[in-house]
C-alpha cells in the first residue's frame, strides 16, 4: 500500500461530500440532528474473511490469475442490473435484478489488514480497539438503543459463531445475543435436546417446581425464579416456533438456496417475530474452502460462495417486500476488508482496506445502486470516501438512532459512532 | 498390518537418513522406570540430528517410555520460562524382553529415534515447515495408523513408524530420542512431545503395551494411557514443584529481611485496638469491632420512626443515582459534595445544599427544582420527579437524618447450621460442595472445634489455587489467546498465578514478580502480564491495573485526560507506566482527546486535558499519600530499576494502602461487601469499619502477607459463620446475617462437575494441535479440568474448523453467569442479576445433557444400579447434588416418581456394545482451510450435541424418569446460591 488515507482526511471528505445537501450549521455542530430514517430492524450479512469487492460489487475489467505474470482484475465478467450504469459481477445475477433497492458503498475504507480478528472489530463495534473502554458491537448497540419489537422475544440474535466482537462491551451482558449455529439446532440454551418430548418436559418442571418454592416470594433466589419462568417460555413452542423453517412453503425455502439462504430465511421470520437485530455469518468455508479468505486456491471456487449470497440476499428482498417488510428492515452485507486487484502467487487474492465494499439494501433508505467510486484498481477511493464510523453512522440513522447520542460506560459518555456522519444522499 | 503401513514405513524412512548411533554404556540393572533426559544445548536451528550427543540439563524418571508432556522451563524466582526451541529429549532404560520377534511401535511429534543396544529400530522424520496459513494438507499424519480394535489412535497426528525386533531374551539398552520444538520461519515452535511413545506387541500378539522396564505392562489403550497420562502428570508436577523451591530458595535471604523489615515497622507503629464488647472475651477479634459498630449504629437508629422519611431505603439510592457521580470525591462539582452528612451542610461554591428542618433554604431544593437550564440539577437527563422532589422536601424538612449505616436487622443472625457450613466453608475455599462423603463425615463428627479443624484443612487444599484463579484472572484482567492475540491478549500467565497460589507465595513477593514482568511471555510467566496486543500504552493498561487492583486508585479515565470527578491525573497513570516501562513514556494522540471535541457544541468542557500528546512522562512514583519513596529505597533489591523500586513501593509494610485494599477484597469475597466500596476506587467510599480494615491490614503485614492467614480469622469469625436469611437483597454492611449470595458461574460449573460426578472432559484449550506454528501466534492452554482454565474461544474467524464444541458447551453456561472469556479489562464484580439465559442453558444446554444422561462412564449411573431401596437412592441423590437430606414431602415426590419399576429398572445381560473403533479426524491450524476439514467439524459438533449413549443397562423408561429427577436437581435454585 503506497497510498493511505488517514482517517481524519477520510472523515474531512465524506464531510464535503455531502456538505451539499445540508445547512452549513449542521457541519459545524457534530451533536446536531441528522435525517433519521424509519427502519424498524436490521439484517446484518457477515462475510467473514474479507469478500473481493473486485469479484463482486465493484468490479473492474477482467484479470488474469493464471497468465505470467498474473494480471490484475477482476476475476469474473460484470453484468449491469437494474441501475443504468452501475454493474456487479456475473455470479450475483439475481441480486442485479434487484439492484434498484440496494445501495453498494464501494468506497469504505480502514487500515487495518493484517489480522482478521482486529478488523472484524473494528467493522462491528466501528472503532479501533482502546486501552480503556470495550466497546459494545453495532447489534448490541442497536438492541439497546432500540430493545426488541416484540418484548417476548430477544432484541438481538446472531445465527453463526460467538465471537467477542458480536459481543456487548460496556454496555453488559444483557445486551449480548442469543445465537444459534445452524438453522437445525435452534438457539443454543432454548432448544431442548431432542430426547425431550414435551410431556418429558413437563414430567421435568412438575419435579423441578417444589425445589423451586423453597425461597420466600421477595428475595434474590426468588428473582432467579422469574428468570426460569421466562426461560421455559421460551424454550416452549411460542418463541420456538419461529426457528421451525419446515412450515415455510417450499418453493419460498428453494428460492433462498442452501444454508445461507435457510438463514437467511430464519432471519426474516425473526424479523416478522420481533427481533431488532439478526446477525447472520456465511461460515460455510467449506464450499470453497477459504471461505471469502480467498488466498491461493480459495479463489478457484470463490464463484459458488458468491452464488449462495446471490440467491439469498436476493430472495431475502424480494421476500421481505412480498411480506411488506423490505421498508422496515435495513440488510446490510458486512466484511472485515476487501482484496486487491492483483493475485497472490497461488492465484487467489490478500487483503486490502484502503477501498472496499460493503452493502445496504431495503430500510426505506433511497437507494442508488452504487455509491461512491473507486479507481482502476479498485485501491482507492476516487469520489465519496466513507469511513467505517461513517458506515455505522448510516446504519443507526437508518434505524432511527442519533449517530452522535452518548452511551455511558459508567459515568463516561461515549458517543454512538466516533464521529460518524450518515450518508446523506441515502436519506434524501 | 494392512498396505498403508507399509507404504507409511517407507514414506518415513525415505525422508531419514539412518546414521549409527554411538553407543552409550548403560550400567543399570533391568530397573523399575524410565530416566528422561532433557537436553537444550549442542542442537542447532537445522533440523539434523546432532553429532556429538547433548549433555542433559534435567532429567527425572517416569514409568515407561511415553509421555505426553514435559515439564515447565523454570528460571528467575521460580517462574515459568522458555526453553531453547528445539530441545531433545532423551528417555533410557533397560528393559527385559523375552526372546522372540517382537514389533515395536514409536510415535513423536517430530524427528525421533530408537535404538536398542545401539542398532537403529525405527525412527521418524522431521516435521515440515508448514505452520503457514492453514490449507496445507499434511496427508501423511491426516489418517492415523490403524492397528486393530482397541488401537489407541495417534491423539495429536504424531508421526508413526513399526520396526521389527528380534529380542535376544536377556536386559537390553533401550533409547528413545525426540526433537521438541523446531524453528519455524523467524520464531520457534512450542516445546512440546505431543504423545511420544515406545509401545510394543510381543511375538504373537496384537496388544500393544508401553515398553517399560517394570512389571506388569501397561496396555497402550485409550483407557489405560488416560490413567498413565495422570500418574505421569503427577511426576511431572512433583519435580516442577521441586524446581521452584530450589530457584526461590536462592533469594530466601533478601524475603527473610523483608519479614524482618515488615515487624520493625509493626513495632514501630501503634496497634490498633481491639473493642473490648460485651462479655465475650474468648470471640474472635473481628467479631468485636463488627458487634461494637452494630451496636453504635443500632443506637443511632433507635431514633427513627416508621412513619418518617427513611434515608437509606429513600434518600440515598437517589442521591446515588442522580447526583453522586459528579457530587463525590476531590472533584465535586462546585465544590459540593453529597456523600456523607456534613459535607452536604457545609455544601459548596453556592452555598448549603441542606439546611435541616428548613426547606425554604439550601441549594440542593433550589436546583433540583429549577427551570433555567444553567441552573437545573441534574444537568443531565431527565428532571427528579415531583414524588422524588417530594421525597428530600419531606426528608429535610423532618430534619434530614443521615444514620452513619443503615440497619437492615435488629439483631444477629444465628450461626448457620453444619450442614450449611460445610457447603459453604467449601465453597469459599475450594470452590465445589463437599462429596456426600464429606458431608457425612462432617456432620457425624461430634468434637466442638471440628468447624476450625476443617477450616484448616481446606487452607491447606490444593483446590484453594483453583478456586481463587478467577478473582487474581478478573484482577488483572488475564486474557491469553490461544490463536493470534489480537484485542488486548496478554500472555498465559495464568501459570504463574496458578503456581504462586499452590506453593503459598507470599502476595509482596507475587506482586514484586508480577511488576517485575520476568520469565516467558507465552510460556505463562509474568511477564505474560506485561503484553497488551494491539494496545497503543501497554503500561499504562497495566499501570492502572496494578494501581486499582493493589491500591484502590482508578485511574481508568487517565488514560485520556483526569479524572473529571477523581483526584487522579493522566500524568500520574504515565508516570506508573514509564515505571513498569522503566523509559520515558510518551502520550501518544489515540490516548488523549481532541481539544475540539471537548468544546464541541460551545458546551462547558466536563474533563481537562493537562499532558498534550507527544509529552514524554518520566518515571515516578505518582502516590506519595501512600508511601514516600525515601522509605522504601532501601527496601528494593535495586533501586535504580525502576521496576523494582515500583515493586517495593507497591509492598512495603509503610504503605499502609497496599495491605488495606488486599484486606478489603479477601473481605469482601468472604463477607459479600467490602468495608471500602467501590473495591478498586477507595476515593469514592468511606470505610463502614475504619478499625478493623486498619487491624485487618496489620494482621495481614504480620501474617507475612498471606492471604489464607487473614482467610482463617475470617473464616472462624461468628460473622462470618451467621446463617442466611434469604429476605435480604444485598450484603447487610453491619453483618448481621450473610445475604443469599449468587455462586459464580466457576463455581456453578465446577460445583455441577464434581456434584454429579461426571469427568470434565473437553477438547484440549488449542487450535495447533501438532505444534506446527510460531509459539507467538499459537498456545496451547492445556486439557481443563477445572473452569478457570477456559479461555475465550473467540478467532473472529467463523469457521467451523476452528470451533472446539464441548469447550463451547461449557463456555455458554460460564458465560450466561457472568463469566468473561475475553478479559480486555480488569473487573473488581461481575454481573450477578439473573436473566433468561442461565436457566435456559441449564436446562437444555449441551454441558447439563452430560450431567444428566445416565451414561455408561456417568457416577450416578452406577449410583442407581447399586442394591438399595429406593429412599437411599433419593437421599444419596440430594446429598450428592445439593448437599442436604430431602424434606419428607421431597423425598415421598420423587421415590413415588422413582418407585415405578425400580424393582425391574436393572437390565439383564444389556448388549455390549464394543466402542466404536474409527480414527478421529484430525482438525487442527494446518489443515484447518482443507476442504473436507468444516464438514468434518460441523459433524464433529453434531455428535457433541448428542451427547454420550445412555446406558444399556438400565431399562430406559426408569432411567428417563432417573434423568428426569437428577435434572430437576441440578436446577434447583438452590444449587446456585451460597448456604
Amino acid at each position: 500500500m503506497t497510498q493511505r488515507i488517514a482517517r481524519r482526511d477520510c472523515l474531512k471528505l465524506a464531510l464535503t461530500g455531502v456538505a451539499a445537501s445540508w445547512a452549513p450549521s449542521v457541519l459545524a455542530n457534530p451533536a446536531a440532528p441528522f435525517p433519521l430514517g424509519k427502519a424498524e430492524h436490521c439484517i446484518f450479512f457477515w462475510l467473514g474473511g474479507g469478500m473481493a469487492q473486485i469479484d463482486t460489487f465493484d468490479p473492474k475489467p477482467l484479470g488474469d490469475a493464471h497468465s505470467k505474470p498474473p494480471q490484475p482484475g477482476s476475476y469474473y465478467r460484470s453484468i449491469d442490473t437494474a441501475v443504468p450504469g452501475v454493474q456487479v459481477t456475473e455470479h450475483l445475477a439475481q441480486t442485479a435484478r434487484v439492484m434498484d433497492r440496494v445501495t453498494v458503498v464501494r468506497t469504505v475504507n480502514h487500515r487495518v489488514v493484517d489480522e482478521h480478528a482486529f478488523a472484524t472489530n473494528l467493522v462491528h463495534t466501528g472503532r479501533m480497539i482502546s486501552g480503556s473502554t470495550i466497546y459494545p458491537s453495532l447489534g448490541s448497540i442497536v438492541a439497546q438503543q432500540r430493545g426488541p419489537l416484540n418484548p417476548d422475544v430477544p432484541a438481538y440474535m446472531l445465527i453463526g459463531i460467538p465471537n467477542v466482537s458480536r459481543g456487548p462491551g460496556f454496555l453488559g451482558a444483557r445486551h449480548g445475543f442469543v445465537y444459534l449455529t445452524d438453522t437445525k439446532t435452534g438457539p443454543a440454551g432454548f432448544s431442548r435436546s431432542t430426547d425431550v418430548d414435551t410431556a418429558r418436559a413437563a414430567s421435568r418442571q412438575s419435579l423441578l417446581e417444589p425445589l423451586q418454592n423453597r425461597f420466600p416470594s421477595e428475595s434474590i433466589p426468588a428473582d432467579y425464579r422469574a428468570a426460569q419462568t421466562e426461560a421455559l417460555r421460551l424454550s416452549g413452542p411460542d418463541f420456538m416456533r419461529h426457528f421451525d423453517l419446515s412450515t415455510e412453503p417450499s418453493t419460498t425455502r428453494q428460492r433462498y438456496g442452501g444454508e445461507f439462504g435457510q438463514r437467511c430465511l430464519l432471519a426474516r421470520r425473526l424479523v416478522q417475530a420481533g427481533v431488532r437485530f439478526i446477525e447472520v455469518s456465511h461460515n460455510l468455508g467449506f464450499v470453497n474452502g477459504t471461505g471469502w479468505d480467498t488466498h491461493n486456491g480459495g479463489q478457484l471456487q470463490q464463484h459458488v460462495l458468491i452464488q449462495e449470497l446471490d440467491s439469498a440476499l436476493s430472495g431475502l428482498i424480494e421476500d421481505l417486500q412480498q411480506h411488506k417488510l423490505l421498508e422496515k428492515t435495513l440488510i446490510v452485507v458486512g466484511t472485515e476488508f476487501g482484496r486487491p486487484a492483483a493475485f497472490d502467487s497461488g492465484g487467489g487474492r490478500g487483503h486490502q482496506g484502503t477501498a472496499f465494499s460493503l452493502v445496504l439494501a431495503g430500510g426505506g433508505l433511497n437507494h442508488r445502486g452504487a455509491y461512491g467510486a473507486t479507481d482502476d484498481d479498485c485501491k482507492l477511493p476516487v469520489e465519496s470516501p466513507v469511513s467505517i464510523p461513517d458506515f455505522h453512522a448510516t446504519i443507526h440513522a437508518a434505524l432511527g438512532i442519533n449517530p452522535a447520542h452518548e452511551l455511558l460506560d459508567g459515568a463516561r459518555p461515549v458517543p454512538i459512532t466516533d464521529g460518524g456522519t450518515p450518508i446523506a444522499r441515502l436519506f434524501a | 498390518m494392512t498396505a498403508p503401513r507399509i507404504l507409511w514405513c517407507v514414506l518415513i524412512l525415505m525422508g531419514s537418513s539412518l546414521v549409527a548411533l554411538a553407543q552409550e554404556p548403560l550400567t543399570s540393572e533391568v530397573g523399575s522406570a524410565v530416566r528422561l533426559e532433557i537436553c537444550e544445548q549442542g542442537l542447532n536451528d537445522q533440523d539434523a540430528w546432532p553429532e556429538i550427543r547433548p549433555t542433559a540439563t534435567e532429567s527425572f524418571e517416569i514409568p515407561a517410555f511415553g509421555i505426553d508432556r514435559i515439564p515447565p522451563k523454570y528460571v528467575d524466582d521460580g517462574l515459568r520460562g522458555p526453553r531453547p526451541s528445539p530441545s531433545l529429549v532423551r528417555m533410557t532404560a533397560t528393559v527385559a524382553l523375552p526372546a522372540g520377534n517382537h514389533r515395536l511401535l514409536i510415535r513423536a511429534r517430530s524427528a525421533s529415534r530408537l535404538s536398542i543396544d545401539g542398532v537403529r529400530i525405527a525412527e521418524t522424520a522431521f516435521a515440515p515447515k508448514n505452520g503457514g496459513d492453514g490449507s496445507q494438507a499434511d496427508t501423511e499424519r491426516l489418517v492415523p495408523l490403524d492397528l486393530g480394535q482397541g488401537y489407541r489412535f495417534a491423539p495429536r497426528g504424531e508421526y508413526e513408524m513399526i520396526g521389527q525386533y528380534e529380542a535376544p531374551g536377556v536386559p537390553i539398552e533401550v533409547t528413545f530420542e525426540l526433537f521438541a520444538g523446531g524453528r519455524e520461519g523467524k520464531g520457534a515452535r512450542r516445546v512440546e512431545v505431543g504423545e511420544s511413545v515406545v509401545a510394543v506387541a510381543k511375538a504373537g500378539s496384537d496388544h500393544w503395551e508401553l515398553l517399560t522396564p517394570s512389571t506388569p505392562g501397561i496396555p497402550y489403550t485409550n483407557s489405560r494411557w488416560e490413567e498413565y497420562s495422570l500418574r505421569v502428570e503427577t511426576l511431572v508436577n512433583q519435580y516442577s514443584a521441586a524446581q521452584r523451591a530450589a530457584l526461590r530458595r536462592q533469594s530466601d535471604n533478601y524475603w527473610t529481611s523483608r519479614r524482618e523489615a515488615a515487624a520493625a515497622w509493626l513495632s514501630a507503629t501503634p496497634e490498633v485496638p481491639v473493642p473490648l464488647f460485651s462479655d465475650a472475651v474468648r470471640q474472635n477479634p473481628i467479631d468485636q469491632f463488627v458487634e461494637h459498630t452494630f451496636s453504635l449504629v443500632k443506637l443511632q437508629n433507635d431514633r427513627r420512626s416508621p412513619e418518617k422519611v427513611d434515608f437509606f431505603r429513600d434518600v440515598k439510592p437517589l442521591l446515588e443515582s442522580r447526583c453522586l457521580d459528579c457530587h463525590r470525591g476531590a472533584k465535586a462539582k462546585g465544590g459540593l459534595r453529597l456523600d456523607s452528612q456534613q459535607a452536604v451542610e457545609t455544601g459548596g461554591e453556592s452555598g448549603s445544599a441542606i439546611i435541616p428542618g428548613d426547606t425554604s433554604q439550601g441549594e440542593l431544593l433550589r436546583r433540583i427544582q429549577s427551570h433555567d437550564a444553567e441552573v437545573v440539577m441534574p444537568p443531565k437527563g431527565a428532571r427528579l420527579s415531583e414524588t422524588e422532589v417530594a421525597l428530600l422536601s419531606r426528608w429535610i424538612e423532618e430534619g434530614a437524618v443521615w444514620p452513619e449505616l443503615p440497619l437492615v436487622r435488629d439483631s444477629l443472625a444465628d450461626p448457620v447450621d453444619d450442614a450449611g457450613f460445610v457447603r459453604r466453608v467449601m465453597l469459599d475455599t475450594v470452590g465445589v460442595p463437599p462429596t456426600s462423603e464429606e458431608f457425612r463425615a462432617f456432620l457425624s463428627d461430634h468434637s466442638e472445634s471440628k468447624r476450625a479443624a476443617l477450616i484448616d484443612r481446606l487452607l491447606s487444599d490444593p483446590r484453594w489455587a483453583d478456586h481463587w484463579m478467577p478473582f487474581w484472572q478478573d484482577l488483572l484482567a488475564e486474557n491469553p489467546n490461544i490463536l493470534n492475540p489480537t484485542l488486548n491478549n496478554t500472555g498465559p500467565f495464568r501459570w504463574w498465578l496458578y503456581e504462586s497460589l499452590l506453593d503459598d507465595v507470599p502476595l509482596d513477593r507475587m506482586v514484586t514478580q508480577l511488576i517485575l514482568q520476568r520469565g516467558g511471555d507465552r510460556e505463562g510467566g509474568p511477564a505474560g502480564f506485561g503484553v497488551a496486543s494491539q494496545n497503543d500504552v501497554p503500561f499504562a493498561t497495566k499501570g492502572a491495573i496494578l494501581s486499582s487492583t493493589f491500591l484502590g486508585i482508578d485511574l481508568k479515565c487517565a488514560r485520556c485526560h483526569d479524572s473529571p470527578t477523581g483526584s487522579s491525573r493522566q500524568e500520574q497513570l504515565f508516570q506508573l507506566g514509564a515505571m513498569l516501562a522503566k523509559k520515558p513514556l510518551e502520550v501518544p494522540k489515540t490516548s488523549s482527546v481532541d481539544p475540539s471535541r471537548l468544546t464541541a457544541g460551545g458546551r462547558v468542557p466536563l474533563i481537562e486535558v493537562t499532558l498534550l500528546p507527544g509529552s514524554k512522562v518520566e518515571p515516578h512514583w505518582p502516590f506519595l499519600a501512600c508511601v514516600s519513596p525515601e522509605v522504601t529505597r532501601q527496601l528494593a533489591q535495586n533501586p535504580d530499576d525502576s521496576r523494582e523500586l515500583l515493586a517495593a513501593l507497591m509492598t512495603a509494610p509503610h504503605n499502609e494502602r497496599f495491605a488495606q485494599v488486599i484486606a478489603n477484597r479477601i473481605w469482601q469475597r468472604f463477607m459479600g461487601r467490602g468495608l471500602v466500596e467501590p473495591l478498586d476506587d477507595w476515593e469514592k467510599g468511606t470505610p463502614t469499619h475504619p478499625e478493623l480494615l486498619r487491624w485487618l491490614g496489620r494482621e495481614f503485614v504480620r501474617g507475612g502477607y498471606r492471604v489464607k492467614s487473614l482467610a482463617r480469622l475470617i473464616l472462624n469469625s461468628a460473622a462470618y459463620q451467621r446463617s442466611v436469611d434469604q429476605h435480604l437483597k444485598r450484603p447487610d454492611p453491619l453483618y448481621t446475617a450473610c445475604e443469599p449470595r449468587r455462586l459464580s458461574a466457576e463455581q456453578v460449573v465446577d460445583g455441577l462437575f464434581v456434584s454429579t460426578g461426571k469427568a470434565f472432559r473437553t477438547e484440549p484449550m488449542c487450535l495447533d494441535l501438532n505444534g506446527r506454528r510460531d509459539t507467538s501466534n499459537s498456545i496451547d492452554l492445556g486439557t481443563p479440568r477445572r473452569a478457570w482454565m477456559l479461555a475465550s474461544l473467540s478467532n473472529e474467524r467463523d469457521r467451523p474448523s476452528l470451533t472446539l464444541p464441548r469447550l463451547q458447551a461449557v463456555t455458554d453456561v460460564l458465560s450466561a453467569f457472568g463469566w468473561r472469556g475475553a478479559r480486555q479489562d480488569p473487573t473488581s464484580s461481575r454481573d450477578v442479576d439473573p436473566n433468561a439465559l442461565q436457566p435456559a442453558i441449564l436446562a437444555n444446554g449441551v454441558m447439563s445433557q452430560w450431567l444428566t444422561r445416565l451414561s455408561d462412564d456417568h457416577p450416578l449411573t452406577e449410583l442407581t444400579l447399586s442394591d438399595q431401596p429406593v429412599e437411599s437412592l433419593v437421599d444419596e441423590l440430594f446429598l450428592r447434588l445439593l448437599s442436604r437430606l430431602p424434606t419428607s414431602e421431597e423425598r415421598a415426590r420423587y421415590v413415588e416418581w422413582l418407585a415405578e419399576d425400580y424393582a425391574a429398572r436393572r437390565v439383564l445381560n444389556p448388549p455390549r456394545v464394543p466402542p466404536p473403533h474409527v480414527a478421529p479426524k484430525l482438525i487442527t491450524w494446518t489443515n484447518h482451510l482443507q476442504p473436507e476439514s468444516d464438514p468434518a467439524a460441523v459433524a464433529r459438533n453434531a455428535a457433541v450435541q448428542q451427547g454420550d449413549p445412555p446406558t444399556p443397562r438400565l431399562d430406559p423408561i426408569w432411567r428417563a424418569r432417573c434423568e428426569d429427577v437428577i435434572w430437576a436437581l441440578i436446577n434447583s435454585p438452590e444449587v446456585l446460591y451460597r448456604p
